[in-house]
């Protein structure tokens, strides 16, 4: 441990010793209103609600936020006189998602077993044991942990999720708060409702702890989020059971958000930061689209060697164009050159503005939008189309840090020296084990430390005789790396590099700088979006993405694995949500 | 109007509101100071020294080091506006003076080898610029150009053709003389205003000088643009060079100059271990975190006058002049916004019509050698809600509209682009009108008003940053007016205080975060925190 992290430990330990804290010991809760200013609860949603009498009763906004949709909203009546939204309701560009902050246990591809500082889900778990992204609607995430008779679900236990038929995806923890004055009117202070029937983002310690305590994974829970979407990340410091001499702080850095706010950018010195026992919700309107990440920004040199890291991307306005009723022709271009028009002051993009990267085309190509197809980034011409999406983070562990970490010692960092090599917290082989992959904790519970395999399924789409059509998959890869720059080559499919930093590769005249790679270099802190095309190659070939640096190919000792995985050419298509081959 | 321009030249009309002065102090200011070349138009004359001497780190450390210096006491200093520049003769200084010319110039450089006997010769490598040595003072041929030996003198001339970023370092055992600190950086300004004419003449207009109160701010820009190209204009600049130490190699260095200090040989008498490389202090400027952000000429700092501390204003360009010197890449992460790259070693990235086609990165790369110029704004726009703290009452009209916050329409007082540049004398000049009078909390906090989409947290459960004022809001008012007069804990430690200053910090670092240490401490290192000031605060670089 490093000097000042005493210091800082000890600056803790006096803090707490000389205020009397307002709080309990634990302040744990959770944000996702049901309805905002810019995106109202949908009133009409609800089936169980049908008139418009009944539907005018309701608020289309959670407000005061603290009282959160009604599981039981007979007469509960906000400030406003009215009844305050259910989860059915729930705005769905309202997003949310719950984390821990704590430590865990991942699998080394030698099979040794590591020590993280890590980020674990605490909402969105089905999705997360299922290798999707963790992020859920407000109506998902607005579940309630007790069933009528005030019984514990339970699907909310130590170890959870237990399996890839994990059903919940709620926040959990999230349970109705017995002796919370939800509704106090600001003027009479009465209390408008009716006491412990409302879920007003409170947290039940125990059950946030008993699956939340050890359930770091590698990397953090992925968030996946539409432009235009309000985002409510609530980060839970569960503590490190591993390391109770720690007093160890948490926050989430947005990195690379446009224009951020510094009290939401997650770096301690200029912001919060999040103690043991408390919950801190980010909020963020979704910015433009892009690749980004998302890490700890507490003591970086040790909390990101140590596994807090996490992938974020948010996908294009343009890929609503095809359901979208209000535009009839469904051409990209006419939808970009409306969103860039001068007086489209929130979307535009002009023609040499220097800081943006979707300028108009100089003319349209006529392409349209397909419901089939998604976009990397507002394009107006289709040269980012995909069909199928593969997050990829890649990040090197240092063994010897871990251990250091795991044990009581001093830290060094000019040395690090990282000798596992990562693709989403995996090294070859694990990287094309198809399953979430589990580690046994201290305690003896297995979890899933590393659910996110990297096989890369392209499909092939229309055959000409054996020869594939149009397949594309857009593989978003960010790096976390805190020691080097890594090389990711491909052998036999072309890299086409289409975005970087998480901005469309284009000239301020509208005119794209993409180009076709046989591998891309990254530093810690940079994305690349890259698209691999299927044209020209023969369903059922495999082939490989791998580390250029070729000692990252390999398990500590183990001469073999390191940064690499797989890249199948399907039959035809692939499964969006299992990203299997059809 | 498009965003190629600075923002003087987006203004769209200035009415002026008579507001009380506010006098304020800060932090440190930074800028890119260096040393000019006489007063002959067409030419750059130099003199300067290689010497031996030590500097400074955060743990303490005094680190035996060599580096460029002037070899008079010099006289000539950009910006004008720093009056505490200075560059004492014979005083080696880590990086070397900043060289700062203009394109066509014929720049002739003198080099005095004042290093110790066992150094042998030394050089100045300029790449990118067609060097020869002057036959009256050709010194001593080298492998790479023409050298000085032990005592003696070269000197060398060339035409500065290039503008932009550009790096001067050792051409003579590079591994050894490079890391022990001989480098510099070479900055070309454009000479002619041809296509730079919409660039703003002052980085502050003149209601906005008038209205602080303390007279006409300082201009400490060296040009209106980095190079003849509309898109190069700029409000403030700063330079960043990257580098690192191996203290090992230092140590030996330090004990084979008394051993070999009777040597006589051109390639000097040392062999000192220059690999396997295991640096351990990352600099910036050749400071390291905390003390990159102590002014620039501070006097605690001989050897190192030059800080890395920049400030912007909403709605300002920052022109970052980046060069990697040493031998490593450093990813350096700009927290805040995207960065527009302009240049790469001094050539402009340019389409078929001239038209930027350089990518817009979050990290940008240094590399040994070489140099990028990028661009860099920030004015917190489509957060959603209001970073001025500024909500709607009842009536519609603007609550806690004071302190220097103007009230407006977003339907009819804001520019082509969006933003409320009406009025230069407001504190919320440059304010994002989509998010005006947004609320950002649900419920009151201190006189903020209520109807956002989050509840705001207790100040007293968290841990509060050094430079966090207390509340998520930008600008003395607001932050006042959201924690009132009760200082967050722990107090008394705010440097970035709501009373004061009250902008955005950011932190600034070199993402391989094993950097961000100074000797296996951290925090330290090549880090550093970039401060977005509201506009009642004047930027004073020189302090």
């Amino acid at each position: 441990m490093s000097s000042s992290r005493i210091i800082c430990s000890g600056l803790a330990a006096a803090v707490l010793g000389l205020f009397a804290l307002p709080a309990a010991a634990q302040s744990f809760r959770v944000q996702c209103p049901a309805g905002t200013v810019l995106h109202p609860a949908d009133v009409t949603a609800d089936p169980a609600i049908t008139t418009a009498t009944e539907q005018a009763k309701y608020d289309t906004i959670t407000r005061p936020l603290d009282l959160h949709p009604a599981a039981a909203p007979a007469a509960n009546l906000n400030i406003l006189g009215k009844l305050n939204p259910t989860p059915a309701m729930a705005n769905p560009h309202i997003k949310c998602q719950q984390i821990s902050g704590g430590d865990g246990f991942a699998t080394m591809g030698d099979g040794t077993q590591t020590y993280l500082f890590a980020f674990g889900p605490l909402s969105g778990l089905n999705n997360i044991v299922n290798g999707r992204p963790g992020t859920t609607i407000a109506s998902e995430f607005l579940q309630s942990n007790v069933d009528a008779t005030g019984n514990v679900l339970d699907v909310v236990k130590v170890g959870a999720p237990d399996g890839r038929s994990y059903p919940f995806n709620g926040a959990i923890g999230l349970v109705p708060d017995a002796q919370a004055v939800d509704n106090q009117d600001p003027v009479t202070g009465l209390n408008l409702a009716s006491v412990g029937t409302e879920l007003t983002g409170h947290i039940d310690p125990r059950l946030a702890m008993d699956v939340g305590v050890l359930n770091g994974s590698a990397p953090a829970p992925t968030i996946a989020i539409d432009e235009g979407d309000e985002l409510f990340l609530t980060l839970t410091n569960v503590g490190m059971v591993m390391r109770p001499d720690l007093f160890e702080q948490h926050t989430v850095h947005f990195h690379g958000y446009p224009q951020a706010s510094s009290f939401y950018d997650g770096v301690p010195d200029a912001s919060v930061a999040i103690n043991i026992g408390g919950s801190f919700t980010y909020y963020y309107l979704a910015p433009e689209a892009g690749t980004y990440m998302w890490h700890c920004h507490i003591s970086p040199p040790e909390h990101l060697q140590m596994g807090m890291v996490g992938q974020i991307y948010v996908r294009p306005r343009q890929d609503t164009i095809a359901t979208d009723a209000s535009k009839a022709d469904k051409k990209l271009y006419d939808s970009l050159a409306a969103d860039n028009a001068a007086t489209a002051l929130v979307t535009k993009c002009a023609v040499g503005d220097l800081f943006c990267s979707t300028q108009t085309p100089a003319t349209s190509n006529s392409v349209v939008a397909t419901a089939s197809r998604m976009y990397a980034y507002n394009d107006g011409d289709g040269s980012t189309a995909y069909d199928v999406e593969y997050p990829i983070q890649m990040h090197g562990f240092d063994p010897n840090f871990h251990f250091v970490g795991m044990t009581f010692n001093p830290e060094s960092f000019a040395d690090n020296k990282d000798k596992y090599f990562l693709l989403n917290g995996r090294s070859y082989p694990d990287t094309i084990n198809p399953e979430p992959m589990k580690t046994q904790s201290t305690d003896g519970v297995e979890r899933y430390s590393q659910p996110l395999p990297t096989i890369i399924n392209i499909p092939c789409l229309s055959k000409a005789g054996t020869t594939c059509g149009d397949g594309r998959a857009l593989l978003r890869i960010s790096d976390l790396n805190v020691t080097e720059y890594h090389t990711l080559a491909s052998l036999g499919v072309p890299m086409h590099v289409i975005g970087y930093n998480a901005r469309l590769l284009r000239d301020l005249d509208g005119n794209n700088t993409d180009y076709y790679a046989n591998s891309i270099h990254l530093a810690g802190g940079e994305s690349v979006d890259v698209i691999l095309e299927a044209k020209g190659l023969t369903a059922g070939q495999k082939f490989y993405l791998y580390a250029g640096e070729l000692d990252h190919l390999s398990n500590d000792a183990e001469n073999f694995g390191g940064m690499m995985t797989e890249v199948n050419i399907c039959p035809s298509t692939v499964t969006a949500s299992t990203k299997t081959c059809d | 109007m498009q965003a190629t321009q600075s923002f003087i030249a987006r203004l769209v009309t200035s009415a002026i509101a008579a507001l009380a002065a506010v006098a304020v102090a800060g932090t440190a200011g930074a800028s890119a100071p260096g040393i000019t070349g006489g007063g002959t138009a067409g030419a750059s004359t130099f003199d300067l020294v290689a010497a031996a001497g030590n500097t400074s780190q955060p743990d303490g450390a005094s680190i035996y080091s060599w580096g460029y210096g002037c070899n008079t006491d010099w006289s000539g200093f950009a910006p004008a506006a720093i009056t505490t520049a200075n560059c004492p003769a014979g005083r080696m200084q880590l990086p070397g003076p900043t060289l700062i010319v203009h394109r066509g110039d014929t720049v002739t450089v003198t080099l005095h080898n004042n290093l110790p006997a066992a150094a042998g010769n030394t050089s100045i490598l300029f790449p990118g610029f067609k060097v020869t040595a002057a036959t009256t003072d050709p010194g001593v041929a080298g492998l790479l150009t023409q050298e000085a030996a032990h005592g003696g003198t070269v000197t060398y001339s060339f035409v500065a053709d290039t503008e932009g970023t550009h790096s001067y370092y050792s051409g003579t055992q590079g591994d050894l003389q490079v890391e022990m600190g001989l480098f510099g950086a070479l900055i070309v300004l454009p000479t002619n205003p041809a296509n730079t004419s919409a660039c703003a003449n002052s980085p502050v207009a003149a209601a906005q000088q008038v209205d602080r109160g303390s007279g006409p701010p300082a201009d400490f820009r060296l040009a209106n643009a980095a190079f003849d190209n509309a898109a190069a204009c700029y409000d403030r600049e700063y330079l960043f060079q990257t580098s690192e130490m191996d203290p090992r190699i230092h140590e030996q260095a330090a004990a084979q100059v008394i051993a070999g200090a009777h040597c006589t040989q051109p390639t000097g008498c040392m062999s000192v271990e220059t690999e396997p490389y295991h640096p351990a202090y990352f600099l910036l400027n050749g400071r390291s975190m905390p003390d990159d952000l102590d002014p620039n000429y501070a006097m605690q700092y001989p050897n190192q006058p030059y800080n890395a501390n920049p400030h912007l204003h909403p709605g300002e360009v920052m022109l970052l002049r980046i060069i990697g010197q040493g031998r490593l890449q450093h990813p350096f992460h700009e927290h805040a916004n995207h960065v527009r790259v302009l240049a790469r070693d001094g050539h402009m990235l340019l389409n078929a019509a001239s038209h930027l086609s350089g990518p817009l990165l979050f990290t940008t790369t240094t590399s040994p050698g070489q140099t990028i110029d990028v661009l860099f704004e920030y004015t917190g726009k489509n957060l959603n809600w209001d970073i001025y703290g500024h909500t709607l009452n009842g009536d519609g009209t603007m609550a806690g509209a004071k302190g220097g916050d103007v009230d407006f329409n977003p339907g009819s007082d804001c520019d082509a682009n969006g933003y409320f540049t009406r009025t230069p004398t407001a504190n919320n000049f440059f304010e994002w009108c989509g998010d005006h009078k947004k609320a950002l909390e649900s419920k009151p906090f201190g006189n903020v008003g209520d109807g956002g989409p989050v509840t705001l947290p207790d100040p007293n459960i968290l841990t509060n940053g050094a430079w966090y004022g207390g509340s998520p809001y930008f600008g003395p008012d607001a932050t006042a007016r959201a924690v009132g007069p009760t200082p967050i804990p722990p107090f008394g430690t705010v440097g970035n205080d709501p009373g004061s200053e009250a902008g955005y910090a950011f932190m600034w670092h070199s993402h391989n975060e094993r950097e961000i240490t100074t000797n296996n401490i951290f925090p330290g290192g090549l880090m550093t925190m970039l401060l977005v000031d509201p506009w009642v605060y004047l930027i004073d670089e020189t302090k």
